[in-house]
């Protein structure tokens, strides 16, 4: 029992990249998740995702001048992110369209762009790579790197922390208290790209968002408070970064896909069995009586 | 001349001020040449049908429209102004309860990075008593009431400190008690010196809180006393405000 419980989980930490790839992903557990939720709670779940692809271009051309080099990569991925997102900004100003369509059309088009670069420069490995993510892809560098942005996040966040609750609440309210009300969208965009460029190097652009959404959206069957929404969404990256790494490393798969696919299993649960909205949930409201309402 | 000299030292007095403004939506004209004199310590009921340009002047002296000309004059600083529109933009499935949102109205002290102080949180648990909504105070948004809900936002004006209190149809869907707790604050709020501007179709209501009423009709305004309308000889163009108005008891 203790050998099998050993040659789960103890003996593959023997191995350098698999330290380096746990150290990497708990440290994006504590960034991402809190980003995730803000993103649910204001209604913009699927704009990560659509700047995750946006930061494809960049990085496939800092992959295109520097070959496999992951500073390299990140910088133009978090330029070409924030790149996009102040054009899909500039665009909706401009044109009256809402921002998420400007943005809808602009990550299918970086994401196309993405891929052209890197086929050009590149054979498909590099290309899974990227897209896809790879644990032996994070060395020292990678890894101060990857420790460096999330804890910038984790104290920006902090920072903006009160500004952003009533940017989501009453976003007419923050305009009435704040002439420059508009930074706290720009900052937390910003923050967003930078998770993300942090992210692709062990879960690949495409699965890189999957570590921010994934534990929010589950989080929400379980609370209805932020700050337990954010300790739960924490928790679980936690749990599927380092249960995903175990599995790609026993089963042989790719890193990011196993994490964020764990990560999906943990939100069915949810949904399933959450304390709140959950299916579940709905079946126990049917037996309990309302509760009786004081005062008016 | 005498009569000048109170006037203009009056106009001094007063915080807002509206200069043959003339506003538009969409290129189409809503209201033109009105004029206004907003005193500290009144509270003015706006009127009107439907459509007639209520929140559309109230955009304006909240500076979320431009006029096409004339002006707007408020000397209230903007943190202290407070707007509670009829569609709020206030998110109700936010995670957040009643005492955290009220608390959220300390922005023009406290700011973005600012924590809150113990003085703070007993001015905030204060506002709530006098809301009548203390043992509200951990309930999340998503679950209160429609009068709860007017309540809870009144605190935050209140823990605001708001100087220009600017409310669209605060009574619609709420319940009569809330209605009395209100008008009561909203009373002392103008006692205390606030200018406060309310949008109000029921007329018992105008009776109960307004000093003053400004009455919008095609495209212009138009100053009347609270007793020309609603004295039994009213104005006949009154009387469609009266139909349909929504009474608090119903809600």
């Amino acid at each position: 029992m203790l050998d099998l419980l050993n040659a789960w989980f103890i003996s593959p930490f023997d191995y350098g990249f698999m330290r380096r790839a746990v150290v990497g992903g708990l440290a994006l557990s504590l960034a991402a998740p809190p980003l995730g939720v803000f993103l649910v709670l204001r209604g913009m779940s699927l704009i990560g995702d659509a700047m995750a692809h946006a930061i494809l271009p960049g990085v496939a051309l800092g992959f295109l001048l520097a070959g496999f080099s992951l500073p390299m990569m990140s910088i133009g991925g978090v330029l070409f992110g924030l790149l996009v997102a102040l054009l899909a900004g500039a665009v909706s100003k401009m044109g009256g369209q809402r921002e998420d369509a400007a943005m809808a059309s602009f990550f299918i088009i970086s994401l196309a762009a993405g891929v052209m670069l890197i086929s050009l420069g590149g054979s498909s490995v590099d290309l899974t790579h990227v897209l896809f993510g790879s644990i032996l892809a994070i060395n020292s560098t990678a890894l101060l790197l990857i420790a460096g942005i999330s804890t910038l996040i984790v104290v920006t966040l902090a920072v903006v922390f009160r500004a952003l609750v009533v940017e989501c609440l009453d976003p007419l309210f923050l305009r009435g208290q704040s002439r420059r009300s508009g930074w706290v969208h720009s900052v937390f965009l910003g923050l967003l790209v930078l998770n993300l460029t942090a992210g692709f190097q062990t879960l690949g652009t495409l699965m890189a968002v999957g570590l921010m959404m994934l534990p929010a959206t589950s989080a929400r069957f379980w609370s209805n408070r932020l700050e337990g929404l954010i300790g739960i969404a924490i928790v679980l990256a936690m749990v599927a970064s380092t249960g995903g790494l175990l599995l790609s490393f026993h089963l042989d798969i790719p890193s990011g896909p196993s994490i964020i696919l764990l990560a999906g299993v943990g939100y069915l649960f949810s949904a399933l069995f959450g304390r709140y909205h959950s299916l579940a949930a709905k079946l126990r409201r049917k037996t309990t009586p309302l509760a009786v309402e004081q005062g008016c | 001349m005498g009569w000048r000299v109170v006037e203009m030292s009056q106009r001094s007095l007063s915080r807002l001020q509206l200069h043959n403004l003339h506003l538009a939506q969409a290129r189409r004209t809503v209201l033109e040449h009105i004029e206004g004199d907003f005193q500290p310590g009144a509270i003015t009921a706006l009127i009107g049908a439907n459509g007639a340009g209520k929140s559309t002047l109230i955009q304006a002296i909240m500076g979320e429209l431009r006029p096409i000309s004339g002006k707007v004059v408020c000397t209230v600083p903007k943190e202290r102004r407070a707007w509670l529109p009829q569609q709020l933009a206030l998110d109700l499935t936010f995670p957040m309860s009643v005492e955290e949102l009220v608390m959220t109205g300390s922005w023009p002290s406290h700011g973005a990075f600012t924590g809150y102080c113990a003085a703070h949180y007993r001015k905030g648990r204060e506002i709530m008593a006098r809301l009548g909504i203390s043992h509200l105070a951990h309930r999340p948004l998503g679950e209160l009431s429609g009068g709860q809900r007017q309540r809870a936002l009144i605190g935050r004006t209140l823990m605001q400190e708001a100087e220009l209190l600017l409310l669209d149809e605060p009574f619609a869907n709420v319940d009569s008690d809330t209605v009395d707790i209100l008008i009561r604050i909203l009373r002392q709020m103008a006692d205390d010196g606030a200018t406060i501007i309310v949008v109000l179709h029921d007329m018992d209501h105008l009776r109960r809180l307004a000093d003053e009423v400004l009455m919008l009709s095609g495209g212009h305004s138009r100053w009347v006393a609270p007793s020309e309308l609603t004295h039994q000889h009213a104005p006949a163009q009154v009387v469609p405000f009266t139909l349909g108005g929504r009474h608090a008891g119903s809600a």
